[in-house]
Parts: structure tokens; sequence; C-alpha cells
């Protein structure tokens, strides 16, 4: 979650690939391109997403119903069965879709491993920014959209109406000496195969030219320099932080619209505001092309702060929603009786009490323009590009280790925001 | 004189009548219960009385005034909320100052010292004087209605409005606070216009008790009037049914007046 999905895939290709190590050293001669490649990164790729969205449904879950079934003597898989499946049932169906529009929509495993199993969204990027073709693009770009927002409509239909989660006590994991272990090791396995190949890539930037001469050395990091990773790093940052501040800000306005005014025109906005869930950013970045070309943004910073801000809106706009839903329902109205007005309310006791969830959306925005590589890939100019944008490059010219520092390099500086938004969650939740 | 005067208020939502042509008044230092099933209108009348809805007709008057269309902040009334509605991310003592300084009727008599002075004050009177610097969520749930009491008490409003209070404590915290507010009321003879659907409640505090039902006021009087002279059948079977065994012990400064007690 915290490298472009182009990264994965170039992780796969240094373990799998016609000369990765694990191909050298099991004999797959040509690698894993193809199909089976798309799918190994896809799921590497989106493994974080599903984990952590199944991660917290699993951490709410009341222990009550386990309790009762202990006394009623239910076996674990009847258990498993009857409780923690039907539980699951809808957040399942929830983490099934998300991974499917993520996989769906994205460009960057299937551009590193697919070889000639082309994908719509390879092809669109191909036509795009390869052939300039923007009217082939276009209509890739309609027939991307189908299954993305049909996936996004069942997927709003099936979640849950309001706050159903009510944990009366929390699950108990027994000790089972056995059991653990074994978990222990599924887990440890899990985790290995899935930095398996951040670790690979990790270790190539700083590897001379692999697998031919695996001596280490500073070249691909000079070399990246030399041709403009600082200048475009710090174009990422300036990105990144605008579009944390300034799509914060407005998340948390459209959130502040819909969650503590229940109009028709707060429920309108409320699906707008999540209708960029089901937009690829491919589709975003062509369609700004198309709108704003002959606008004064076109082609400066601004478009890229816009675009970024509308790609990644709706999660964290989702994270206000529902924190500003569950603030006491009263509080503008005590503020009202004692003159204290919306506003006061709102600068001193809902955003105060919101500040965990603002950092998380800060947080959020920042990483993903740090790694996208989709709407961008269409609008950034010379003078504005981002630095993720160096590794397509260099995946065209076949410099996979420079392309590898490169990723490493946004792997860094998003490890090191999220250990900075630790830090200011803690101390925020030390009210 | 009449604190409160409300004179044919009516109120729709679509095409729901909630509230039909009601008219009432409340006493200066009245401690007044509006009681009623779920669904009977009662908040929407504090919601109006308070400002934070509109009324389609009908006017509301405040010592003499006319105060229906006054914004919430003008009415000098304060209201305290079943849920708290606390700050949340302030401790209990800053609960208090921050509407002290912040609300229009006080910010102008208070420094950062003398708020903080008056907040003390007020959670001492209500028994927090212990707990001032904890978060609210660290009270129990008696504890944090008395930091809204104190909170609206500090703000010295001409008139305090309840709705349902009590209703998310339990049964002995109910049982003092009743007393406590009781107490309260006197000593800072404030008019207290207090929603429930409690019966008990209603019984054992008020002056007087309106029941409600269906946007309609069917019998505004005394307790012990209500059980002696039921309006109706309808007030026969929702109020006294319940509470007709008990009745002696909830009211007992009313039989000494008549009395029996």
């Amino acid at each position: 979650m915290l490298i472009p999905s182009i990264s994965h895939g170039m992780g796969l290709i240094i373990i799998l690939g016609a000369n990765g190590w694990i191909s050298n050293l099991v004999g797959l001669d040509n690698g894993i391109y193809g199909f089976w490649g798309i799918v190994i990164g896809s799921v590497m790729y989106s493994f974080p997403v599903a984990y952590l969205m199944i991660y917290d449904v699993l951490r709410y879950e009341d222990g009550t119903p386990y309790e009762a079934g202990e006394v009623m003597g239910l076996t674990t898989k009847d258990k498993f069965f009857s409780i923690t499946l039907p539980y699951l049932r809808k957040p399942l169906i929830s983490v099934l879709f998300a991974t499917f529009t993520l996989v769906l929509t994205d460009y960057g495993v299937p551009l590193m491993v697919g070889g000639k199993f082309t994908t719509l969204p390879v092809m669109m990027y191909q036509d795009v920014i390869g052939m300039l073709d923007f009217g082939k693009g276009s209509v890739i770009g309609m027939i991307l959209l189908i299954p993305a927002i049909i996936a996004c409509i069942i997927d709003m239909a099936n979640r849950d109406k309001g706050n159903a989660a009510f944990v009366a006590s929390e699950y108990r994991i027994r000790k089972s000496k056995g059991r653990d272990m074994a978990a222990r090791v599924i887990c440890i396995v899990v985790v290995i195969l899935v930095l398996l190949p951040i670790a690979s890539f990790a270790v190539l930037g700083f590897i001379n030219k692999y697998p031919i001469d695996m001596t280490i050395s500073f070249k691909n990091a000079l070399q990246a320099v030399g041709m403009g990773a600082m200048t475009y790093l710090r174009n990422s940052l300036i990105i990144a932080i605008v579009v944390s501040v300034f799509g914060t800000a407005l998340a948390l306005f459209n959130a502040y619209m819909t969650a503590r005014n229940k109009t028709k025109l707060s429920y309108v906005l409320h699906l707008m505001s999540i209708t960029s869930l089901a937009i690829p950013g491919l589709v975003l970045g062509l369609s700004y092309v198309m709108f704003f070309k002959s606008t004064p943004i076109y082609g400066t910073f601004a478009i890229l702060f816009l675009v970024n801000s509308m790609h990644f809106f709706s999660s964290p706009y989702l994270m206000a929603y529902n924190t500003f839903g569950k603030i006491n329902e009263n509080l503008e109205d005590v503020g009202s009786a004692m003159g204290i007005g919306r506003w006061g309310m709102i600068k001193d006791v809902i955003l105060p009490q919101s500040s965990g969830t603002i950092l998380e959306m800060m947080s959020y925005f920042f990483v993903n323009c740090m790694m996208t590589i989709s709407a961008v890939s269409f609008l950034a100019t010379v003078s504005d590009k981002p630095l993720a944008l160096m590794i397509t490059q260099f995946e065209g010219q076949m410099q996979l280790e420079c392309a590898a520092f490169v990723s490493l390099v946004i792997l860094v500086v998003n490890i090191i925001l999220k250990l900075v938004i630790h830090l200011a969650k803690k101390k925020a939740y030390n009210f | 004189m009449d604190k409160i005067e409300v004179n044919n208020l009516s109120k729709s939502f679509g095409h729901t009548k909630v509230l039909n042509e009601i008219s009432f008044t409340v006493k200066d230092g009245e401690f007044l219960s509006i009681l009623g099933p779920s669904g009977c209108g009662k908040t929407t009348i504090l919601r109006i009385l308070i400002g934070l809805e509109h009324a389609d007709s009908g006017t509301i008057l405040k010592d003499g005034i006319d105060i229906t269309n006054y914004p919430a902040a003008k009415r000098r009334m304060g209201i305290v909320f079943q849920n708290y509605a606390l700050f949340e991310n302030m401790s209990v003592l800053k609960n208090v100052q921050y509407a002290l300084l912040k609300s229009v009727s006080t910010k102008d008599s208070y420094t950062r010292e003398s708020a903080a002075e008056k907040a003390k004050q007020m959670l001492d009177l209500v028994g927090l004087s212990e707990h001032l610097e904890k978060k609210p969520r660290q009270l129990s749930g008696g504890q944090q209605q008395r930091v809204a009491i104190a909170r609206t008490l500090a703000l010295n409003p001409d008139v305090i409005l309840f709705d349902e209070p009590m209703s998310a404590l339990d049964v002995d915290t109910r049982l003092s606070l009743r007393g406590e507010l009781k107490e309260l009321q006197k000593q800072f003879a404030t008019t207290m216009i207090y929603i429930t659907h409690d019966q008990e409640e209603a019984f054992a505090m008020s002056d007087r008790i309106m029941v409600m039902d269906a946007g309609r006021i069917r019998q505004l009087d005394t307790p012990m009037n209500i059980v002696d002279h039921p309006a109706d059948d309808y007030i026969r079977q929702f109020v006294i049914q319940n509470i007709n065994t008990k009745i002696h012990s909830l009211i007992p400064f009313a039989w000494d007046e008549e009395g029996k007690g």
C-alpha cells in the first residue's frame, strides 16, 4: 500500500521473471509472464487493502455469540459456519468488490508482468501515452468504467445501513499451542511472500546490473538523481502536501454537510462524494485531458492537485463521514442554544474530536499522491512530473535497477510519513 | 406573571401534523413536565421553544415579549439532552469554562480565570469537584449528565429545558439525580420544562404535568389533580394505571398540602 502497483510487478519479475532469482533457482526458463504473473502480482498488490479491511471487521466482532455457542456445545466448525461466516458475509463482499475494482483498473502489474496478455488499462495506457490515440483511449475508458460502476453499485447496496456493530464483549482467543504455532507459520509465510518482491527491488536498487554484475553499487541512485529524481521527488512532495491539505479540507467540508445535515440534498452530495470510488484513475486522467485542455490550469501543478484530490477523494471522505456520524448529534443544538454557533462548535469541538481521522485522511492523500501513476500519467509535464512516473519511464528503457531505486525512495518517504502520522495520532489521542 | 406563554402552536413535518394548536403557560420558577408516549410531539415543542425548530403557526412569549422569531441564542434558555452532548475533547472543568467564555450571554462577563472559578463552583454544586480534570468519557452516565446540568446552569438561563435527561441512566442514578435536580431548581429558582415518557419521574418532580397525545394536550394540571380528576379515559389508562399503587410515595408534598399525608 506504500508503493505503486508497478513496483509490485517489478519485484515479481526480479523473483519470477525470465532472469528471476527463484526462476533461475528452480529452472523456470520463461518466467511468470502472462495471466498467472498478473494474478500473482495483483494478489500481492491488493493483499494489504483486503487484509486491512478484514482485520478491521474482525477486530470489532462481538464475542458473546461465541460464548453462547460454547454453552450450547457447538463445535469449532459449527461456530465458524453459523457465527463467523454470516458475520463476515457482507464485509467479505465489500472486500471482494474493492479488490476487484483495484485489480480491474490497475495497469502497473499487467504492464510489468503481463507479457502478451494485455488488459484494458494497459491497452488504454499504451494507446494514449504511446500512440497519443485519445479517441481509442476514451472508448476503452468507457468500457472500463462499466464493470467498475457496477461493482461500486453492488457494493453500496450490500453495505450495512447505519452502525449495526455492537460489541457486548470482545472475542477472546484461547491459547492453543499447536494451532497458534500453525497459524504463526502461515502468517510468516504470507508475510514473506508479500515482502519478498519489495525486499527484492530494495536490493536490486543497489546492484550494478542484474543478473550479470551483482556487485553493490550506487550507480542506479546516481543515475536516477542525474536524470532529475530529486526534482521529481520535490514535485511529488509538493503535490502530496498540497493535496493532503486541500483534499482533506474538501473531504471534511463535504462529510460535515452530509453526515450532520440530513436532507435530500445532502444525500445527493454523499452519492457524488463516493463516486470517485468507481472511476479508474486512467479514465479520470483522460477525462481531465479532454475537459481541461484549453484551460489555464492544463499543464500546471494545479491540474495535478485537482485530479489527485478527486481521484482519492472517496476513501478519506468516508473516513470523515463515519467519524462525524458518530459524534454526538446534539452538539450543534447545544452550541446554538448557548450562542456559540455552528462554526464555533466545528472549530472547538468537532474538529479536535476528529483529529485522529483527519491525520489518517491526510496520510491517505499523501501516500496515494506519492505512488500514483494512473491519472497523473496523462496530465503531468516535464516541469511538474511526479517521481512515481520515473518508474514507468525507466521501465520503458528497461532500466529496472533505476526503477527499483525510485520505488525504494517512494517507499521510504511513505514509511517516514506513516511514522510521523503515527506519532501525531498518539499525541492527538492524548488530548 | 407567566414566564412562558405558548399560543396556538402548530407544526407539521411533511404531511404529518406533529403539533395541533397547542396553548399553555409556564409560571416563573415552575417545574413543568411534558409527559407522553414516543411521537406525541413533546420533543418538537421543546425544540420550538428553544428555537431549534420553527413553528408553522402560533406565538411564544417569554416574560411578555414575543420571542417566536428570535434565534436560539437570544432566547436565554438552556437545554440538557439525554445524550449529554458534552465536549469530549475537553476536561470536565473546560466544558463549563468554555461555555462561559464563548456563550453570547456570558462571554463579556468572564475572564479565563473568573470563568474557571465559576465553573469550579458550579461543578462543586453537582458534586463533581473531584473530577475537574477528567475527560467526559472517564465519567459514569450520571456524572456526565451532572456536567451537562452544571454547564447549563452556569450560563444562568431564564428557562432550562430537559429532553429526557435520565432515560439513559440506571434506576439508582435516576433516583438520586431527581432529588438533586429539584434542589438545584429551588436554589436557582429557575423555570424548568422537563420532557419525559416516564410517569414516575413526572409525578415525583413536577409542580404541574402536561400530558400529551398525538400532538394535542390531554390534560395540564398538578400531579394530584391528574390522579384525582383525570380529564378522560386516555389519562386514566396512560398515566394512572401504571403508577396508581405508588402514587402516595411519589408525591408526598402534594399529600401534605391536602392534609392527608
